[in-house]
């Protein structure tokens, strides 16, 4: 059986998608029993010409990871949608626009303005900040342009199947193998298929749930969890309720909270709103005939950022996804 | 005046190139490193309970 080409590229990332692949330890060699890795710039000395320099469809599988923020990252997406015949959305940037997708909270122009003058090691008195186009002397120098906003793979390329997480655990990974075998053997996995649980992850989460009501949030400094019973139960937020499960819940069986890095479930369209409504069932629900708006207030006050916590990895997909800025 | 170009630099997180300039006696006239994209940590860090920022701030650099 003819050997599947597998090109990985990425866009806004920490490349610990890349690492990730490579912690397959001893199992990558299962990996490329069945794949040649034809792109992978982060492992390999892989130029973006090596990409450019492929036909339409000669790449079996393009593997995608990172939030899409530049002209680059639009370019190789597109190339690599043009250049394979599936393409694969790797980790929860390339799925959600994860935690670079947090850069939506601000304008570009305020992220210059923190990053390039504000910051306290930063000395910049002319506000000199990135052109795509630039004369240094009589050299000219271009750099990609920083689009406004980050964005999810999917809302910039057609992609075909799904592979969540920050960064996708091991037994995630692990499934990809006999995905890949599969496709060597000319059979192809439904378009849309998301290569976890379909469920939620308190429906995998093995800690004891009881209670239906929860009296105050609790921040993770201010308390050490009680092993076996539900974080959320306990007053942490969890966003066990409104994640996709599959991960096998490394974070919580070291009681840590989750804080939804495999993104939703396939029927509920936004993670954050999801988590409010799972938090507006329980807290203070127990009590609530005896609770004045004030308390109920004080209550909801001890969330601390809601949209840095319900929108940790999933902001660029949210109903409400972007900070619009004031001309 | 001729142009080699390393787009990207490889084997690294992070994305990056560099141009060389050479001169017509083929020397190195100069050359440039340049950083190629922004995420931003810096800004959007601001306003997270720094009791999140743990969680936050390893995906500055996964390798």
């Amino acid at each position: 059986m003819n050997k599947l080409k597998v090109a990985i590229a990425l866009g806004s990332t920490c490349s610990g998608c890349d690492v990730a692949i490579l912690d397959l330890n001893e199992k990558i060699l299962n990996l490329v029993e069945v794949a040649d890795i034809v792109y992978w710039p982060t492992a390999m000395d892989f130029k973006i010409k090596d990409l450019e320099a492929f036909k339409s469809g000669d790449i079996d599988v393009g593997i995608y990871h990172g939030t899409v923020r530049t002209s680059t990252h639009e370019h190789t997406a597109h190339l690599l949608r043009e250049r394979s015949k599936a393409v694969l959305s790797f980790g929860a940037c390339a799925y959600f626009g994860g935690i670079p997708g947090l850069c939506n909270l601000s304008t570009k122009n305020e992220v210059f303005r923190t990053v390039y003058q504000d910051t306290a090691s930063t000395v910049n008195p002319d506000f000199v900040t990135p052109q795509t186009e630039v004369k240094v002397g009589k050299f000219d120098l271009t750099l990609p342009e920083l689009k406004d906003e980050g964005k999810a793979l999917r809302d910039v390329i057609d992609v075909d199947y799904y592979l969540p997480g920050c960064p996708p655990t091991v037994m995630l990974r692990e499934k990809l193998i006999p995905i890949l075998k599969l496709v060597q053997g000319g059979e192809l996995p439904p378009k849309g298929t998301v290569i976890a649980s379909d469920k939620t992850l308190c429906d995998e989460c093995e800690m004891k749930k009881e209670n239906k009501s929860i009296s105050k949030i609790v921040r993770t400094h201010e308390m050490i969890p009680t092993p076996g019973i539900c974080l959320l139960e306990q007053g942490l937020i969890c966003m066990g309720p409104a994640t996709r499960g599959g991960c096998g819940t490394p974070c919580i069986k070291a009681l840590v909270p989750c804080r939804g890095c495999m993104g939703p479930t396939a029927e509920v369209k936004d993670q954050g709103a999801k988590m409010i409504s799972a938090i507006a069932s329980i807290l203070g629900v127990s009590e609530e005939k005896d609770l004045s708006a004030e308390d109920v207030a004080k209550l909801i006050d001890g969330i601390k950022d809601p949209v840095g916590t319900f929108y940790r990895f999933t902001l660029p997909v949210a109903l409400i996804n972007k900070k619009v800025g004031v001309k | 005046m001729k142009k080699v170009t390393i787009d990207p630099i490889t084997r690294l997180e992070g994305e990056a190139k560099i141009d060389i300039f050479l001169n017509d006696e083929g020397d190195v006239a100069d050359a440039f490193f340049q950083v190629t994209e922004l995420r931003g940590f810096e800004k959007f860090c601001q306003g997270r309970p720094v009791e999140e920022l743990p969680r936050i701030v390893p995906r500055i650099c996964g390798v």
